[in-house]
């Protein structure tokens, strides 16, 4: 994360004695509770994950771990996720970028719009959930009722019950929901670009896509990098709207990691299994915020 | 800058507009719609008679009242205690230098706490409750959601404090007040807008979170409106009128408060790293 | 509007004030007084400021620190009644029962009222989706965390709670009452259910509800057609092929008719809807020696007659789920289905149906062997840590008696009771009890086995593959069965 402008060091107070007994004292709860509820369950989940249960004795073993590779469920499951979350990001960005890029101009009545903008993405995920499977029921919803109405025939539009289908809608309701993401921090990237290189640009008369090229985009990439990230955290992660407009079906269409994961520790309690892709979503996860933490960084140094 | 003429403009943002608003139009009319106008052929967007009958249901002959102060005294709860934590870690952090960057390898750590995926940590969260007996109990939930805000907390007040000129405090020092006498008295008014946006913040992520919700809670007592409505929706007929009037009500208090902290919105999006 | 959350402490309540007002000294503002009683009740009033509260909120100086005591309010408002609710009913004098959202769930309720009426005990519900109540109530048992006293169980999930020993047994707390053991008067089929293991163990379980499948079909049109009742498979193939093909424009409203639905939903749906078709062409999930075998010869030949049944199913029935079966049925727009008989009553509903008096029950058809229905019934069992014991079998007791089952049958829900079923009173209401008994009888249970969740699980995705012609037939049960298999494998 970049640090705010004027974090210099000559802020802060040179630490004497006291004064450093009572920061670490302060920071000492947020350390704690830290601790509790991410660190310790974290290596709960790798002492899980290294036991095998059966017949009601558990035991150490690295079984677990062996079963991930001849599990197809779990290889499907984190396909469907990595495609998913590669859709929707790149859906998701491209769109909000274009309402970024179209939006900063004069633009009457643009405050208003930004506030329409935030109401998808404030929704509770699950209400969200329960709009579009209003929106997509094939026989009453909006969608093909809508369709319909236009002389269209929306006998093939099953949404999210037809196999082909399926992913796609999910997609879709996350372009729905978390475009604005994108669209408000990458606003607010292009709005912090001061005016001068664009008056540069303009005496050397490039054209306005070199200028997007070479000045907007490579001043906006701590912006673009930022929202990719913060983005693709919560695509991996997704379970809510999942849950509630497919339960990963038809078949296992739409089963995404997070869902297979809950299935399985819940439904099936076989916790040490579930620990174990728990594992693995977490080396996924780490990869590619360290390689977006890494681009980050390039940049500052 | 490209230069789409204002024409052209318009139009776009008109039609992204109808598609943000649609949806959820069309939800707010179908827990208005009585059931025969809701299977109305084609879709009855304006035309119809209102009723509230889905909100009575909902509210008063099912629990969604009961779920409504569940979610309403998490939310609250674990926003409060976040704040309390989280502000202290942020000043310290934003104030204090610490051997070794020991302050900067903090912050990052805190931060990448946020990024576990939720299900990862619902397995040994779950066992720990359970080991508790906080299974099926508010506090339970009050105490993961600050768990899960308070990351957010310390980097929100962290940046905002960064942005208070440290001689304020000092001044209020050299007139004999104690270094958190400053941070109640001088540094705390300072920054209450920006506190009361985090707030807001945490509020918001309380109120929707659905995976701990679901897997912590057994009974009406400490269920949230979230798992209330996904109650709702996978049953053998769905109630399609109560489940929408529910959304709406999980929907408005999240809306206002989005829209009063519209200020901050960016920056709390984006975990302090853009100032919007 | 600026709203300003105040803090005042009340010796008799805390108070919690939000001001409604552009200015501070607005005469005009309004007050909401939110107050929590030391009972822990919350009360909202509105009303004009009071001058107390305008001179506190007109000063600068306080200012500051009301909006800092935001916090402050939050905490005090929310945080105590928080921790309050935390707290366990300690009164011995309530009941939670976990039950299924729908038809069966609700007699569930509706007894509980009428209990809690006649004798002062407390019920509280709560009530989740058939695909969610599983989890529930494994999580709670499993866990031990005791938030339910009694729960409704289908009993396809009854060999897991019973195999790793979460239910109380039944028979002790029936001799404590002066009982042998369970009435005569239960239908075998039903009360073997809830014994482990099956058939002649121990009782942890009673039945409540005696869903057994049936095969609904629309006599009208099978007159119509010159159809006989199907008495195998092949009849049932026919008389959907003649249907389809006959009836293009013959539903209300003009659309076509399909001679079938089902519902291939994964999970629970497809395989509730194959088994009765893979039992009559001789399939068997589990060979003698517990090893899979559903990519038998006949297995393949099952799936495959339901591809061929599918042919005449409406469109996307690979992810149809009980709702679109009966849409289907009640619209008139299908003529056959494999059903549960929780619909009947639908049929005669002028506000759902439209084919009020044209559907006519049947036993399941047979191939190779005769046909057999899946039994589905939902048993009530009492958790082995739940906090009261005798409070919940007593209501257990009560209500599946044969009076308190007769008003539940009333409500919709076939009995258990072999004496409900010939009922004069029962058999008027619903003609079709006879056939109901018959196939209850000779019903079988899915098989019994801890693991049947993950087995349906995966037997179910494969299926529903099968049905959107994501994978042939020989395919599917070839990885189903090893997919089985390592269910199996894992549990040893």
């Amino acid at each position: 994360m970049s640090e705010p402008s004027n974090s210099g060091v000559g802020y802060r107070v040179p630490g004497a004695g006291s004064d450093r007994r009572l920061a670490y004292l302060l920071v000492a709860p947020t350390v704690a509770v830290l601790v509790a509820l991410s660190i310790y369950p974290l290596i709960h989940v790798v002492t899980l994950s290294l036991q095998v249960t059966s017949g009601g004795a558990s035991r150490w073993s690295l079984g677990n771990f062996a079963r991930l590779f001849s599990d197809h469920f779990f290889l499907a499951a984190l396909g469907h996720t990595l495609v998913y979350a590669a859709c929707a990001l790149t859906l998701e960005f491209f769109l909000g970028l274009g309402l970024a890029v179209l939006m900063n101009n004069q633009l009457r009545g643009r405050s208003l719009f930004r506030a329409a903008l935030l109401v998808p993405m404030m929704l509770p995920t699950v209400v969200a959930g329960v709009v579009w499977r209003l929106m997509l029921n094939p026989n009453f919803g909006a969608v093909n009722g809508t369709l319909r109405s236009w002389g269209l025939n929306t006998a093939a539009l099953t949404w999210t019950s037809s196999p082909r289908l399926a992913m796609l809608s999910i997609v879709a309701v996350d372009v729905w929901q978390w475009t604005p993401f994108m669209f408000l921090i990458l606003l607010a990237g292009l709005q912090a670009i001061p005016q001068e290189p664009y008056e540069a640009a303009c005496m050397d008369g490039s054209s306005a896509w070199q200028t997007f090229r070479h000045v907007t985009l490579p001043l906006l990439k701590p912006a673009i990098l930022v929202a990719l990230l913060l983005r693709t955290m919560d695509l991996l992660r997704v379970f809510d709207q999942v849950f509630i407009l497919t339960e990963g079906g038809p078949g296992f269409a739409t089963e995404t990691i997070s869902l297979y994961i809950y299935r399985t520790a819940f439904r099936f309690s076989d916790f040490g299994y579930a620990a174990a892709m728990s594992f693995v979503l977490l080396i996924v996860t780490n990869i590619v915020s360290a390689f977006y933490i890494r681009v980050l960084q390039a940049r500052e140094a | 800058m490209i230069n789409l003429r204002p024409l052209l403009r318009y139009p776009l943002v008109a039609l992204a507009t109808l598609v943000a608003l649609a949806p959820v139009y069309w939800m707010l009319t179908i827990s208005l719609k009585h059931e025969v106008d809701q299977f109305a052929v084609p879709p009855l967007w304006f035309s119809f008679t209102p009723t509230l009958e889905h909100y009575r249901d909902a509210f008063l002959t099912r629990n969604f009242g009961h779920y409504l102060i569940t979610s309403t005294i998490v939310a609250v709860c674990s926003t409060f205690c976040a704040l309390v934590i989280g502000t202290l870690g942020a000043y310290a952090l934003a104030r204090f230098q610490m051997p070794r960057r020991l302050d900067r390898k903090l912050s990052l750590w805190i931060l990448s706490t946020r990024m576990f995926p939720p299900i990862v940590t619902a397995v040994p969260l779950f066992l720990m409750m359970r080991d508790l007996g906080l299974l099926n109990t508010r506090a339970s939930l009050v105490i993961l959601y600050t768990g899960f805000n308070l990351p957010f907390v310390v980097w929100m007040m962290r940046g905002f404090f960064l942005e208070v000129p440290r001689e304020l405090e000092e001044a209020a020092m050299v007139d004999g007040d104690s270094r958190l006498g400053a941070l109640r008295r001088v540094l705390l008014p300072l920054v209450a807008p920006g506190l009361a946006a985090t707030a807001v913040f945490c509020l918001i992520i309380s109120w929707n979170e659905f995976l701990f919700a679901l897997v912590l809670t057994q009974t009406d007592a400490a269920m949230t409106l979230p798992v209330g409505i996904a109650g709702r929706v996978t049953q053998y007929e769905i109630k399609w009128g109560v489940m929408s009037a529910a959304g709406v009500v999980a929907m408005v208090p999240i809306l206002i408060f989005a829209l009063a902290v519209q200020k901050y919105l960016v920056r709390g999006l984006s975990l302090g790293a853009v100032k919007g | 509007m600026t709203a300003i959350p105040l803090w005042i402490h009340e010796p008799a309540h805390k108070v919690f004030y939000l001001r409604l007002g552009r200015k501070t000294d607005d005469e005009r503002s309004l007050a909401m007084e939110l107050s929590l009683e030391p009972s822990g009740v919350f009360r909202i009033r509105y009303g004009a400021m009071n001058s107390a509260l305008k001179e506190i909120l007109s000063s600068d100086h306080r200012m500051r620190s009301v909006s800092l005591s935001i916090l402050s309010g939050m905490l005090l408002v929310a945080l105590i009644p928080g921790l309050l609710s935390c707290q366990r009913d300690p009164n011995a004098k309530s009941l939670t029962l976990a039950v299924n959202s729908g038809v069966e769930g609700d007699a569930l309720k509706q007894a509980a009222l009428d209990y809690e009426a006649q004798t002062g005990v407390h019920i509280n519900i709560a009530e989740f989706p058939y695909a969610n109540l599983f989890e529930k109530e494994l999580i709670d048992l499993g866990a031990r965390s005791r938030a339910y006293d009694l729960i409704m169980l289908d009993d396809p999930w009854f060999p897991k709670f019973a195999s790793q020993h979460l239910l109380t047994e039944l028979t002790p707390l029936l001799q404590q009452r002066g009982l042998k053991g369970p009435d005569e008067d239960f239908v075998a089929t039903s009360i073997a259910l809830g014994r482990e293991p099956y058939r002649t163990g121990s009782l942890y379980a009673m039945p409540y509800v005696g869903n057994s499948q049936l095969l609904f079909y629309r006599k009208d049109l099978f007159a119509k057609h010159n159809l006989p009742e199907p008495a195998t498979w092949n009849d049932a193939l026919a008389a959907a092929k003649i249907i389809s093909e006959l009836e293009t424009n013959g539903a209300p409203g003009g659309g076509k008719i399909y001679g079938y639905v089902m519902r291939a939903a994964q999970g629970n749906a497809a395989v509730a809807d194959f088994m009765p078709i893979f039992w009559a062409f001789g399939g068997e999930m589990l060979d003698a020696n517990y090893q899979p075998a559903v990519n038998s010869a006949e297995g393949i030949a099952a799936l495959k007659f339901m591809l061929e049944l599918g042919k005449y199913s409406p469109p996307g029935y690979a992810s149809f789920n009980a709702d679109e079966v009966g849409a289907h049925l009640l619209q008139g727009t299908a003529a056959m289905s494999i059903n549960w008989p929780a619909w009947i009553s639908s049929f005669n509903d002028p506000a759902k149906s439209r084919v009020i008096g044209n559907m006519e029950f049947a036993t399941l058809p047979g191939a190779k062997n005769p046909g057999q229905a899946e039994i589905g019934n939902w048993l009530l069992a009492i958790p082995r840590d739940a906090k009261n014991k005798d409070a919940a079998f007593d209501f257990l007791l009560w209500a599946t008696s044969a009076e308190q089952m007769k008003r539940s049958a009333i409500r919709g829900n076939p009995p258990t009771r072999k004496s409900l079923f010939n009922d004069p009173e029962l058999v008027a209401k619903f003609p079709a009890y006879p056939t109901q008994l018959r196939s209850l009888e000779s019903s079988r249970p899915r098989p019994r086995t801890p693991h049947w969740n993950e087995i349906e699980n995966v037997f179910g995705i494969y299926l529903s593959k099968a049905n959107s012609g994501e994978l042939s037939a020989e395919d599917a049960m070839n990885q189903a069965n090893t997919e089985i298999g390592k269910i199996l494998e894992r549990a040893k």
